[in-house]
C-alpha cells in the first residue's frame, strides 16, 4: 500500500475524474484554484497528463506541495475511468501524498445541491453507461457538504429505474461532473467523524465481457 | 539504409545547392550565400551521404563562447525522406552545439512546413514567436522556435520503464544499460479460461498490479522516484485500453516527479532488450518477434533511427496459433508451452501441415510475412475428420507435426530476411522464443547459413518493462528531447515510429 508520512500542511488537494471526460482541479482547502474540463470521451490518456500540469502551473504548486489526490472512482466507461485511477495511484507516489476516492455520482449530486440548496425531494443521479443502460444512484440529501447516498451506485436500463422508482417523487439530474465537485466533497468528507475513504478501486458494476472458449468446429 | 553523416566541404557545395533548389524552390539561397556559410568560421555544416551521393544537410550557427545557436537550414532531398536522415542530422547539430556550450537553440520555420515543425517538435522546440510574411516572395509567415538543452547529457541514465502493452504489467529499471530490476505481474491465469487474452481482464489487471509491482521495482533496483533521470512507456502498439493504464500513470509520475518521458515503440523494446544481456546491440540485424499479439520480421540498421518492418502476419500471431491449436487438442491456455509438452516424442513429419505464404504465387507479394489462421483450420480438420471415422489420432504426432509448420516457416522467412539483405545477424524476441523447438531449428538454420544467432535470456524475451527502460535509456544517452505530454496510446503504432 501506499504508505505517507508526510508532514505536508493539508492545504491543497488534486483532484482527478475520467468517468466520462477528463477534468482535473487543484484545490486548496476546499476551494477552487484552478480546473480543467475536456468533455470528450474518448481522448483521457492523451489529455491527462497536460490537464494535471495545467491546473499546477495555473496554481503555481509544487507537486511536492499537494498532500492528498482525490480521485473519481467512476461508474464510467472502464476504458476511460482506468486512465484517471491509474494516473491518480501514480501521482500519488510520485508526489508523496494521501490518495482518496469518491464516487463520481457524488460529485455530481454535490453540484446539484450546490445549485439547489433547498432541494427537498430524493435526487436522482444517472449518467451514461452505453449499451441502452444508466449508472444511477439515489440521495436523500446533503448534509455538511457531503451528499447522502441512500441507493446505488448500480447500473440497469431507464425504463427499469423509472418502474423502480415510480410512485416516488423525485427530482432528475445529469449534470456533467467536475473535478471540482470531486475535491470539494472529499473535502467535506474529511471534516466528518469518518472521513474520505482511501479505497480508490474503480467502480465498474460490470464483469468483462468474455464467454470461456473452446474450439469452434471448421468442418461439416 | 545505411548513410553516414560527415562535415560539409566546399566540395560538396554543388550537391548541397541541386537539394537547396528542389526543396526551397523560391526561397531557395544563392549559391553564393551557400558558399559563405559553408566557410564561415561560426557554422557548422553536415551532410548526409548514401552511396557516395549527398541526400541532406543541416547547417546551424554559433558565435564563438555563444550559449545560443541558430539552426540555419535542414534538408533531405524528397525521394530520401521518412529513414531518420532528419533526425539524425538534428541528432547530430544539437550534439555539436551542446559541445560548443549551447544551452538554447533557435530557428526558423515556414509556417506551412507541418513536416519540418514535427521534426522540430521532436527535439523539445516550441513555437515562441512569429514573423509576420517572412518568407519572401511567398509571403509566408515564419514562426521562430526554440529548445532549451538538458544541461549535461547524463552519461548513466537511471531510466524507469512501463509496459502494459498486453498481459503483463511489467516495470524495470536500467542505469546506462545495466538492468537494475525486471518485475513482471502477468494477468495470463485469469486469461487460461477464456482461451486467450481478454483485453478487459488485461487492463483490470494492470491497474491492480502497477503500484504492488513499481514499488517492487523501485525496492529491488535499490533506487527512489526522486533519483530517477527519465521515465520511459510503451505507447504501443498492443491492446488500447491495456496500453491507455501504463501511459496514464505514465504521465502523472511524470508531473509529479518532474522528470522527463519518453514514450516509446514495443517492439523496438523488443529489439532493445539484447542491450541488456549483451551490453549492446550489434547492427545492422534482422530481428524476429514472435509472441501472441505480434509476429513481425525488422530490418534495424540503427535501434533509434532506422528500424523498418518487412513482414507481420496477416492474421493470427503465431503465439495466438498456439492457444488455438491447443483448444482444438482439448489443451490448456497458454498453448505454446502445452504444445511442446504434447509434442515430446511425437512425429513432426506425421503429418504435413500447410505452410503459410511459402508458395511461389505467396513468396512474390509476402516475402516475409506470416499467415497461421490457415494451418490453424487444417490442424482443427484433421483432428474432426479422425473424430468422424471414430478413429484415434496421435496427439503428440499432430502437435509435433503443427510445431514443425509454424517454427518453418518463421525461421525460413528470417533466414531468407538475412541472406537477401546480405546481414548475417538475426535477433530473436517475444514469449514464444521460449518454445524449444523454435530454438533448435532457429540454432541449426542459422548455424549452416553462416548466421549469428541472438536469443536474449527469456526474462527479457517476454513483455517486460526492462526493455522499455533500455530503450528509454539510449534515447536519453543519445541527447534525445524527450516526448511531450500529449502523445496518444496507439494500438497501431507503426514499428518505425521509435519514438512518439
Amino acid at each position: 500500500m501506499n504508505t505517507v508520512t508526510s508532514t505536508k500542511l493539508p492545504n491543497y488537494s488534486l483532484a482527478i475524474d475520467t468517468s466520462a471526460g477528463t477534468t482535473v482541479a487543484l484545490l486548496s482547502l476546499g476551494s477552487v484554484v484552478a480546473e480543467v474540463n475536456y468533455l470528450e470521451p474518448m481522448t483521457h490518456s492523451e489529455r491527462i497528463g497536460s490537464a494535471i500540469q495545467t491546473v499546477l502551473k495555473q496554481g503555481q504548486v509544487s507537486p511536492r506541495d499537494i498532500y492528498q489526490v482525490v480521485v473519481g472512482r467512476g461508474p464510467g466507461p472502464f476504458t476511460g475511468l482506468r486512465v484517471g485511477l491509474a494516473a491518480a495511484k501514480f501521482f500519488a507516489i510520485g508526489a508523496n501524498a494521501e490518495l482518496v476516492g469518491v464516487c463520481s455520482l457524488d460529485a455530481i449530486a454535490y453540484s446539484y445541491y450546490l445549485a439547489n440548496p433547498d432541494e427537498s425531494l430524493p435526487l436522482l443521479v444517472t449518467t451514461d453507461a452505453r449499451r441502452k443502460e444508466v449508472f444511477w444512484a439515489l440521495y436523500a440529501g446533503i448534509i455538511e457538504g457531503v451528499p447522502i447516498r441512500v441507493e446505488g451506485p448500480s447500473v440497469n436500463k431507464p425504463e427499469y429505474l423509472t418502474e423502480y422508482l415510480s410512485g416516488q417523487k423525485h427530482v432528475l439530474c445529469d449534470l456533467p461532473i467536475t473535478a471540482s465537485a470531486l475535491g470539494q466533497v472529499a473535502y467535506y468528507q474529511a471534516l466528518t467523524d469518518i472521513g474520505p475513504s482511501k479505497d480508490s478501486s474503480p467502480i465498474y458494476l460490470r464483469e468483462p465481457d468474455a464467454v470461456p472458449g473452446k474450439a469452434k468446429k471448421v468442418s461439416g | 539504409m545505411t548513410y553516414l553523416i560527415r562535415e560539409a566541404t566546399a566540395i560538396d557545395l554543388e550537391p548541397i545547392m541541386a537539394i537547396e533548389v528542389e526543396c526551397f524552390v523560391n526561397d531557395a539561397w544563392s549559391k553564393e550565400n551557400m558558399q559563405s556559410e559553408l566557410a564561415a568560421p561560426h557554422t557548422y555544416y553536415l551532410v548526409a551521404v548514401f552511396e557516395d551521393f549527398v541526400v541532406g544537410y543541416a547547417g546551424s550557427s554559433q558565435l564563438d563562447g555563444a550559449t545560443q545557436a541558430d539552426i540555419q537550414t535542414i534538408a533531405v532531398k524528397p525521394n530520401q525522406r521518412g529513414s531518420g536522415i532528419g533526425r539524425a542530422l538534428m541528432v547530430a547539430l544539437t550534439k555539436e552545439a551542446k559541445r560548443r556550450g549551447a544551452k538554447e537553440i533557435f530557428l526558423e520555420v515556414r509556417a506551412d512546413n507541418t513536416v519540418a515543425q514535427k521534426l522540430y517538435k521532436i527535439f523539445g522546440f516550441k513555437q515562441i514567436g512569429l514573423r509576420k510574411q517572412y518568407y519572401k516572395p511567398d509571403g509566408v509567415d515564419a514562426f521562430v522556435m526554440k529548445t532549451s538543452l538538458l544541461p549535461e547529457v547524463v552519461a548513466e541514465p537511471l531510466v524507469l520503464g512501463i509496459e502494459t502493452s498486453c498481459d503483463e504489467t511489467g516495470i524495470g529499471i536500467v542505469r546506462g544499460n545495466t538492468l537494475l530490476a525486471n518485475v513482471i505481474s502477468s494477468s495470463m491465469e485469469l486469461h487460461a479460461r477464456f482461451g486467450g487474452v481478454v483485453p478487459e481482464v488485461a487492463a483490470r489487471a494492470h491497474l491492480e498490479a502497477l503500484l504492488p509491482v513499481l514499488e517492487q521495482a523501485l525496492a529491488e533496483a535499490n533506487v527512489t522516484l526522486d533519483d530517477l533521470d527519465a521515465i520511459a512507456v510503451t505507447n504501443g502498439p498492443g491492446l488500447a485500453g491495456a496500453l491507455m493504464v501504463g501511459v496514464g500513470a505514465a504521465k502523472a509520475l511524470a508531473v509529479a516527479t518532474g522528470k522527463p518521458i519518453y514514450a516509446v515503440n514495443h517492439l523496438v523494446g523488443h529489439v532493445g532488450a539484447d542491450i541488456l544481456d549483451q551490453g549492446s546491440l550489434t547492427v545492422p540485424t534482422i530481428a524476429l518477434l514472435v509472441s501472441g499479439g505480434h509476429t513481425s520480421l525488422l530490418l534495424v540498421k540503427d535501434l533509434l533511427n532506422d528500424v523498418q518492418l518487412l513482414g507481420e502476419t496477416i492474421d493470427d500471431a503465431a503465439g495466438e496459433a498456439f492457444d488455438k491449436v491447443a483448444r482444438v487438442l482439448g489443451l490448456p491456455y497458454p498453448g505454446g508451452p502445452e504444445i511442446d509438452r504434447a509434442a515430446l516424442g511425437g512425429n513432426p513429419a506425421a503429418i504435413r501441415f500447410p505452410r503459410g505464404l511459402t508458395l511461389p504465387k505467396d513468396m512474390d507479394e509476402h516475402r516475409y510475412d506470416f499467415s497461421f489462421s490457415g494451418l490453424k483450420t487444417a490442424v482443427a480438420r484433421h483432428v474432426e475428420l479422425a473424430e468422424s471415422k471414430g478413429e484415434e489420432f496421435v496427439v503428440a504426432d499432430v502437435a509435433a507435426s503443427f510445431r514443425e509448420a509454424v517454427v518453418d516457416v518463421l525461421v525460413n522467412k528470417a533466414i531468407a530476411a538475412c541472406l537477401d539483405h546480405k546481414i548475417h545477424r538475426l535477433l530473436l524476441g517475444g514469449g514464444v522464443i521460449a518454445n524449444s523447438r523454435l530454438r533448435e531449428v532457429a540454432i541449426a538454420k542459422c548455424a549452416d547459413n553462416g548466421i549469428e544467432l541472438r536469443i536474449p535470456p527469456l526474462s527479457l524475451c517476454t513483455d517486460n518493462g526492462a526493455m522499455i527502460a533500455i530503450l528509454g535509456s539510449q534515447l536519453v544517452q543519445a541527447g534525445y528531447a524527450p516526448s511531450t505530454l500529449d502523445f496518444s496510446a496507439d494500438s497501431t503504432l507503426s514499428v518505425t515510429t521509435i519514438q512518439s
